[in-house]
């Protein structure tokens, strides 16, 4: 294979200033994902392979009551431990207690799921569902896309040559919001995910207020399910508009035949997750 | 999934193919250096070599390679006491870093009562996850003293057993955690 220069800069305008230099060049933090590829690359990955890891800029969790923001080289192991992040997002740690392995989960950061921008990402659904946006520093400068217009296609993501992710952040979801999560794979761990599927809803009384609804692995990216979402919002909370909603999620999949499973049985798990979900966590019978 | 066959992409036989190499421009050595079971350890790589390629080269070959792909976990380091894939890691990334492997746990003569555990239980089949495992269990039973044997499961979850002896080690495990809670690391 053929080589590459390495550099370990310790700020953002340090990896910035330093990119410009080389015309190719690639981040790496966990390499989780960077080494296993690299043995497949020929001509290497790049002319420059810049770390992340000692870039103190990028770590950091803070909870507020507005926001919630997750610095790039956060863990998913952090995001089990994390004690504000536990009690204010549950989501995530039940993500992440689901994400690969002990080992990966220590090493891999949720900017890095991201940026791979695979269709199997776990990081990705519940992060769409808390309408999460990503925040970029690039050679142009800072910036800021809404992580579901960040994901563009199979593994294309919207981000540009040198440009790195600083934070993703997103609104802390209100104390008594609704949550749930499911990843259907084929084994409990170091399992590519089937389907995966987050659901995050706000209610007052009965009537669903805000929904938010995600797809994993069923696409080719993970994606939002707005007609489903749209439906929902404003309505009152029963068996009927749980049904139609999961069957608009359904109609937006696209899912692929691999050795996990069949396009057909990933479609109909499109339809009987999201119910499943909804009614756990709007507390409704399901009766079939 | 990547096979066995495409193994040759690894420092250690490139320096065999000097010729063929030098159609590319040769890549930079970095010098690094780092903790290796409390040892200082002072050389210099290549960027692309991982931290499992170095280890190994500099004789820690109590890390296994299994697959390089950061499924199997027989690779397990303690990487500044937490535990990580040597396979996923590039060994520039590990510079001034405290690494723990399998011998640093413990000793023939002195060992931890996670190893004389799996030593009782038979938890040690052919024995090529065991390094690996033990790590592992030691990261384990850090974080969580007492763990269920659900908790157990979930722990090594990122450690295969070609032999599938997973009960044996299972039982290792907890016989260790019910001895005492571990003295050694954090």
């Amino acid at each position: 294979m053929k080589g590459f220069d390495f550099v370990a800069p310790k700020t953002i305008n340090e990896v910035l200033s330093t990119a410009k230099k080389s015309k190719k060049v690639k981040y790496i933090a966990g390499g989780t994902n960077f080494l296993p590829e690299l043995r497949h690359q020929h001509d290497g990955p790049a002319d420059l392979v810049i770390d992340l890891m000692r870039v103190n800029a990028l770590r950091g969790v803070t909870v507020s009551k507005k926001t919630t923001s997750l610095g790039a080289l956060t863990t998913i192991t952090d995001l089990i431990e994390n004690k504000d992040l536990n009690k204010n997002v549950p989501i995530l740690a039940a993500m992440a207690k689901k994400f690969a392995g002990p080992m990966i989960r220590n090493r891999a950061t949720i900017a890095g799921n991201i940026v791979d921008g695979g269709p199997a990402a776990d990081a990705i659904p519940p992060l769409l569902a808390l309408r999460a946006i990503v925040n970029l520093a690039g050679p142009r400068g800072k910036r800021t896309v809404p992580l579901d217009k960040f994901l563009l296609g199979y593994r294309k993501t919207a981000i540009k040559s040198g440009e790195l992710i600083t934070r993703i952040s997103f609104p802390t979801p209100p104390k008594n919001h609704k949550w749930g999560y499911y990843k259907l794979a084929r084994r409990n761990a170091m399992a590519i995910t089937v389907v995966g599927v987050a659901v995050i809803l706000e209610t007052s009384g009965k009537t669903i207020k805000k929904a938010s609804i995600s797809l994993g692995s069923v696409n080719e990216s993970p994606i939002r399910c707005y007609d489903a979402e749209k439906l929902l919002e404003g309505e009152k909370a029963d068996l009927n508009i749980v049904q139609e909603a999961s069957e608009l999620c359904m109609e937006i999949s696209s899912p692929i035949d691999d050795i996990r499973a069949s396009a057909k049985y990933r479609k109909l798990m499109c339809e009987v997750l999201p119910r499943r979900l909804l009614c756990q966590a709007l507390k409704i019978k399901m009766e079939k | 999934m990547p096979t066995t066959a495409k193994r040759t992409k690894s420092s250690a036989s490139s320096k065999n193919k000097k010729s063929k190499a030098t159609k590319f421009r040769l890549p930079k050595k970095y010098p690094i250096s780092f903790n290796v079971n409390g040892e200082k350890v002072e050389t210099e790589t290549f960027a692309h070599t991982s931290l499992l390629y170095l280890l190994r080269d500099l004789g820690f070959t109590e890390v296994k390679n299994g697959c390089e792909a950061g499924d199997c976990g027989a690779c397990t380091i303690l990487l500044d006491n937490v535990a990580a894939n040597a396979c996923c890691i590039l060994g520039v990334q590990a510079d001034r870093r405290e690494i723990e492997t399998v011998k640093g746990i413990g000793t023939i003569d002195n060992l931890h009562p996670i190893q004389e555990k799996f030593i009782e239980h038979g938890a040690i089949q052919c024995g090529f996850c065991t390094p690996g495992m033990i790590v592992s269990a030691k990261e384990l039973l850090d974080k969580n003293p007492k763990p269920t044997r659900d908790e157990i499961k979930a722990g090594i979850a990122g450690n295969l057993c070609r032999c599938t002896g997973y009960v044996k080690i299972i039982d290792a495990i907890e016989a260790a955690s019910k001895r005492k809670p571990s003295k050694k690391g954090k």
